[in-house]
């Protein structure tokens, strides 16, 4: 075989791309992880949704710091104590639901549909479920509600709406329609939540056929909690106790 | 052509080379799966992923701190007055009631793994699907006296909103992703009987297929909420004072 500088230029090539692809191979098999479009998508959302509560956290911060300015200027003798915690206790208990708030919101009046062929054979679609009531608390939450009640009863974290036969009990009371919803936020958020096509409470309206009618007002009064709650099994954790 | 063996060979070379690679890429894509971009994109996002969670992580320990410093000064007062103790007592039950403290004690742990992919239809469907049944667990869960309830670690409050973003969830305005595990402290006998009812929630979860597991534990830890609540539109009713 005569060797020409073709040839060189070939084999010199090869060897170099043998020798590349080899240190690829290398470097890259140990930190290969499985991308897909699929994953890439989910950490896009993953950072997107921190960053978002990063900022919530940073919000929750500056209002801490705020307070502990306070304190330090109580300390310093400017500001009474006693004043101070008590605004702080009933800022607390408003948040827990112990107070009674009133402010602009809607009323959702919900009724079953007592037409007798409202609804094909499924005899039971046209009744107000306690999911339907769970979908529709839960739509206002996202619309920015601040306080809800059913039927003039608090809804807060520990409250159960639950579906009893013929009524729904909450806070271990019984219910039974029509149910009023009142919710305290910018009404004409709270509105669209029900309201605008794609939402639950279209979708009750317009395919179960129950009854439900909004309206807007200027004052809606919510209830403080009127139960008794005590914790019995859960304890608090403090550091340093 | 001068040389025909010499080009001969290198055709030899050259397929075999091909098939070399062909073969690796192969065994590459078998073992990685389908579908693969180049990786320099997701290896950008891990790492903008990682900064992220380490920034979340030090706002997180930032605002244990500012916290801490604050019982601090209120604990502080209250071992020598007796109006300030028990204001400082009351805040704490509210602050309790609201869910702005951590929490320990008996209860349930709850986990709900998506079904499996059914490979000979190619039926996909997830949690995301049937917020429904999550809202509902957590209302059976109240009804069955649970004294506090998170899921994934987000503390369920009043303010609580459970919302379909995409192809996950998001609580709180944090995102939360399959598996789901509702955490409840009560009474465990309780909270596992109201789940493990016929035709209840569990029943209705692997009715669907889905993959549950009912837990009771001794000692359960419910983090505290970590948003700040602030009314825009709601006043409070000056009540007849008593």
């Amino acid at each position: 075989m005569k060797i020409n500088r073709t040839n060189l230029v070939v084999f010199g090539l090869s060897v170099m791309l043998g020798i590349i692809i080899a240190v690829q191979f290398k470097q890259k098999v140990p930190e290969m992880i499985p991308v897909t479009l699929k994953s890439i998508e989910t950490t896009k959302n993953e950072i997107n949704a921190l960053y978002k509560e990063i900022e919530e956290l940073k919000i929750m911060i500056k209002d801490k710091e705020e307070k502990i300015e306070m304190y330090e200027s109580i300390l310093d003798g400017n500001e009474n104590l006693s004043s101070v915690l008590k605004e702080e206790l009933r800022k607390n208990k408003t948040i827990a639901g112990f107070e009674t708030i009133k402010g602009p919101g809607i009323m959702v009046k919900m009724t079953d549909n007592m037409d007798e062929n409202a609804f094909g054979q499924a005899f039971d679609m046209d009744l107000i479920h306690d999911t339907d009531v769970l979908r529709i608390i839960n739509d206002l939450r996202i619309a920015g509600a601040e306080a809800i009640s059913i039927n003039n009863q608090r809804v807060l974290s520990f409250s159960e709406i639950k579906c009893g036969g013929p009524i729904i009990r909450i806070n271990g009371r019984s219910i039974g329609t029509p149910i009023y919803i009142r919710a305290i936020g910018d009404p004409q958020v709270l509105s669209a939540a029900i309201n605008a096509p794609n939402t639950y409470g279209y979708a009750l309206k317009n395919i179960s056929q129950i009854n439900i009618e909004t309206s807007m007002e200027d004052e809606i009064i919510i209830p403080a909690y009127n139960g008794v709650f005590q914790f019995r099994y859960a304890k608090p954790v403090r550091e340093g106790d | 052509m001068k040389s025909k063996k010499g080009t001969i060979a290198i055709t030899i070379v050259s397929i075999l080379l091909g098939i070399i690679l062909s073969l690796q890429f192969k065994t590459v894509s078998a073992t990685v799966g389908e579908g693969i971009l180049p990786t320099q994109r997701a290896q950008q996002l891990a790492i903008e992923l990682k900064k992220a969670q380490e920034e979340r992580d030090a706002a997180l320990k930032a605002l244990n701190e500012v916290e801490d410093k604050i019982a601090q000064y209120e604990r502080g007062e209250a071992d020598n007055n007796v109006i300030i103790e028990n204001l400082y007592k009351d805040l704490e039950k509210y602050r309790i009631l609201s869910g702005y403290v951590d929490l320990e004690g008996p209860g349930i742990i709850l986990e709900i793994q998506d079904p499996p992919v059914d490979v000979q239809y190619g039926i996909e469907y997830s949690i995301v699907d049937d917020l429904d049944l999550i809202l509902q667990t957590i209302s059976v869960l109240n009804a069955a006296q649970a004294e506090a309830i998170s899921i994934n670690d987000q503390r369920y409050t009043a303010y609580t909103e459970i919302v379909r973003a995409g192809d996950h969830i998001e609580i709180n305005g944090v995102s939360i992703n399959s598996p789901i595990v509702i955490k409840a402290i009560g009474d465990p006998e309780t909270l596992e009987s109201a789940l493990s009812i016929k035709r209840g929630i569990i029943w209705t979860l692997r009715y669907y297929d889905y993959t549950v597991n009912l837990i009771k534990d001794d000692n359960i830890r419910i983090p505290k909420y970590r948003k700040l609540i602030e009314f825009v539109y709601s006043q409070p009713v000056d009540e007849d004072i008593n």
